[in-house]
């Protein structure tokens, strides 16, 4: 272990790393919830239920292709660079909030909405103020399932050339450079422990104080 | 195709060693992690402690956990990093599973069990690990399928497998080995996916089939 | 007034209709309770009347109005709603989920928040108290109290009830049921209510409709049914103890006789002259505190100087105007006492 290469790790190469991985976990997260959430959202409503079952099995296979593979079939599909790396990434993003979409509205007990319904609330208007405020603890917890993953599978994104922690592991392990190595594997345990944690949080808190007192 | 034709041989090797070290990892998982998730079960403090210790390690990035543990000595490249990391991934959806499953068992079905005599032992065998199956066994498959698509990382650290094609692929620019690799893996992983899920159809209860 | 006419619902895949061809019209100001055997049809009907579910022909008609021909939406927050799991919004507090429709109908806050405090007080819920909770804090029957509360919010004209008390245990029934029919006397609403318990029916009822396969088997008040149950269906559906049943329709008010004597204990020579036609007569002492009574064979066959001993030795129980006859009846056979005194607030006013 050489102190120079640690430092020159850490404060040359990391911060950029770093920055480019979290540009790829926000982008990829961000557009999954945006995809994900209403797509659940859709297959919950009463006309098209019946498209869900066929919706998540087509996501639950794909869900089974290692993510290593999904990247590589990037590379011939969409080329080099960032943008191939967060399309393959969106594609295994989906499954957990779709699910977690789905499984949260269809949790929502039918009395509630029943008597909802029953006061002259619209379809809008029992969606947002009692569907989904009810499920969003576990859509939450199904956003935390993609965005560790997105975190993992991400240091594999360098393969392909979008950089981030993986670029700084991938060099350590060509050059035997193994501070460069501790450095990028570091960080990337940290940012996903993280994000685990802060959602984790966020999950705990959103959810509203009448449920948790029980 | 050409592309499988000349390398069959080649081919052959990297699937058998995937298969060996998958194998392998998922045994020594199994070995480790029921009866680790069974003993949980006895106390609330200890779950507490390792559900969190494997939810940690779950989030550990796959290459940076081969990566580090490549730097520890007596690990090094090859395959006790490999497996080591592997085992370590099981922990997580395996031991988490065993404890859920055998854990929440309706409280009822437990006390009338226990009302007619039976003792600790034998209301785990008869009662809690039958009920249990469902849960055990999706995480079985879960961890196998992980365990797949993972193992082929770790060609990075020197495993000689079907992610080998994808790696060299990406350095030589070849683009019918990465997508001869990623394909070969896809369809393995899928392929167990599916075969568990038929079987997991078998194994669970008739009447406890968990509803997808 | 609220207005059925030859509705039929049949649901799809389904031969025999839920409900079939029902007419029958409910008054302002009354409680029509549908009563029936599960899947008779009643839930369906009166689900039918604010459109969560539509007829398949027939026409609902609100004050004259075809209800087809509104909105569901505005229709239903028009019409108060109570179902037995309630559906209070868990992730909401008590105050929030009774503001639910006045927030539809975007009242300003301040009238909101004094709206809610009335109606948790007309509850008998300190609204200082349960205004922030949350439902799963509340017990069962706060829980139903709030689920009234919610339906009354805008003071609809209309409620309709599915088995609003059939959650909680028997005697918090009886409770609501009790309050329920006080609160109705004050508010006056047109109130459907549905339940499969006749002596719930019986006792909230002004009319009853006893439904079964989805056919109006009878319509009426409680009275007509109980007296002349329409065919065999209804009789047994009322049970063997119809007498008895009817006796709760009567209060003690309707039974007592207004004719008895109230003397003090330092008068007893004069009785007989003094209240001649009494059967019974009450018997006071000397700080004006009643402690027994005399029945007319008490007096002719006891002397004067033992009456007061006489008097004091029956144990004398008290109701109200108000308490249901069996109560009385029941009252008297565990005292074994020939009379009890029926009391108006403090004023002794009958004998039964």
């Amino acid at each position: 272990m050489s102190w120079k290469f640690f430092s020159e790790a850490l404060f040359q190469k990391a911060p950029h790393a770093l920055l480019v991985h979290l540009l790829i976990v926000f982008v990829t997260v961000s557009l999954a919830i945006v995809i994900s959430v209403p797509l659940g959202v859709l297959l919950t409503r009463r006309n098209y239920q019946r498209f869900g079952i066929v919706a998540l099995n087509i996501l639950n296979i794909l869900q089974a292709v290692p993510g290593m593979a999904v990247l590589a079939l990037a590379l011939p599909l969409f080329g080099l660079g960032l943008k191939p790396a967060i399309i393959a990434l969106l594609v295994q993003s989906l499954l957990p909030i779709v699910r977690n979409t789905i499984a949260g509205l269809l949790g929502v007990n039918n009395d509630v909405k029943e008597a909802a319904s029953g006061m002259g609330m619209s379809a809008r208007q029992i969606l947002l103020e009692v569907e989904l405020p009810l499920a969003m603890p576990i859509i939450i917890s199904g956003i935390k399932t993609t965005t560790v993953y997105v975190v993992s599978v991400g240091t594999l994104a360098s393969l392909i050339g979008a950089g981030g922690l993986g670029y700084l592991i991938m060099g350590g392990l060509a050059l035997f450079r193994f501070e460069y190595l501790i450095v990028g594997a570091g960080l990337g345990a940290l940012l996903s422990i993280f994000f685990d944690w802060a959602l984790s949080y966020l999950e705990a808190r959103i959810t509203p104080p009448g449920i948790q007192v029980e | 195709m050409q592309f499988v034709n000349q390398n069959s041989t080649t081919i052959v090797e990297y699937t058998q060693n995937h298969f060996e070290l998958v194998l392998t990892a998922v045994l020594i998982s199994l070995l480790l992690w029921v009866p680790s998730g069974i003993l949980l079960t006895k106390s609330d403090k200890w779950a507490r402690r390792a559900l969190a210790i494997a939810n940690i390690i779950f989030c550990i990035p796959s290459l940076s956990l081969f990566a580090v543990f490549v730097t520890i000595p007596f690990l090094g490249l090859g395959r006790q990093s490999a497996l080591l990391a592997l085992v370590l991934y099981a922990m997580m959806p395996l031991m988490r599973n065993v404890y859920d499953g055998v854990k929440n068992v309706d409280r009822n079905v437990l006390e009338a069990a226990k009302g007619m005599g039976m003792s600790t032992g034998r209301i785990m065998r008869e009662i809690r690990l039958p009920l249990g199956m469902p849960v055990i066994f999706a995480g079985f498959r879960i961890t196998v399928v992980m365990t797949t698509g993972i193992a082929a990382i770790a060609t990075y650290i020197g495993e000689r497998n079907l992610g080998r094609f994808i790696s060299e692929g990406l350095v030589r620019s070849n683009t019918n080995m990465i997508i001869t690799g990623a394909i070969l893996i896809s369809v393995i992983a899928v392929g167990l996916d599916t075969f568990l899920g038929l079987v997991e159809k078998r194994v669970v209860p008739r009447g406890l089939r968990v509803r997808r | 007034m609220i207005e059925l006419k030859g509705v039929t619902k049949l649901y799809q895949g389904q031969a025999v209709p839920a409900v079939q061809n029902l007419s029958l019209s409910i008054n302002r100001g009354e409680i029509c309770v549908f009563v029936g055997p599960s899947g008779c049809g009643k839930s369906t009907t009166l689900r039918m009347i604010n459109r969560m579910i539509e007829p398949s022909s027939g026409t609902i008609e609100i004050d004259g109005k075809n209800i087809m021909s509104s909105d569901p939406d505005s229709l239903r927050m028009g019409i108060g709603y109570v179902i037995q799991q309630i559906g209070l919004l868990p992730h909401r507090t008590i105050a929030e989920n009774i503001a639910i429709v006045p927030r539809l109908y975007k009242w300003p806050k301040e009238k909101i928040k004094s709206r809610v405090n009335e109606l948790l007080e007309m509850m008998g819920l300190d609204p200082a108290e349960t205004r922030n909770k949350y439902p799963s804090q509340l017990s069962g029957g706060q829980m139903q109290r709030v689920g009234v509360a919610r339906a009354m919010a805008v003071d609809p004209s209309i409620m309709l009830m599915d088995e609003p008390f059939g959650a909680v245990d028997p005697v918090a029934r009886n409770r609501l049921q009790d309050e329920f029919l006080r609160l109705q006397k004050e508010i006056n609403k047109t109130i459907v209510f549905v339940t499969h318990d006749i002596n719930e029916a019986i006792k909230m009822g002004d009319k009853i409709a006893i439904l079964n396969q989805g056919q109006l088997i009878q319509f009426g008040t409680p009275e007509e049914i109980l007296t002349d149950p329409a065919n065999d269906f209804v009789e047994n559906f009322i049970g063997y103890d119809r007498i008895v049943k009817k006796l709760n329709l009567y209060t003690v008010a309707e039974a007592m006789k207004t004719s008895f004597g109230l003397v003090d204990e330092a008068e007893f020579s004069g009785i007989n002259a003094k209240i001649p036609n009494a059967e019974v007569i009450f018997v006071r002492d000397q700080g004006e505190q009643l402690v027994g009574y005399l029945t007319a064979e008490d007096l002719s066959a006891q002397g004067a100087q033992r009456l007061t001993q006489v008097a004091r030795q029956k144990r004398l129980s008290f109701v109200k105007l108000n308490t249901p006859l069996p109560d009385a009846l029941s009252l008297m056979l565990e005292n074994d006492a020939d009379y009890v005194a029926v009391l108006d607030g403090d004023r002794l006013c009958g004998a039964i």
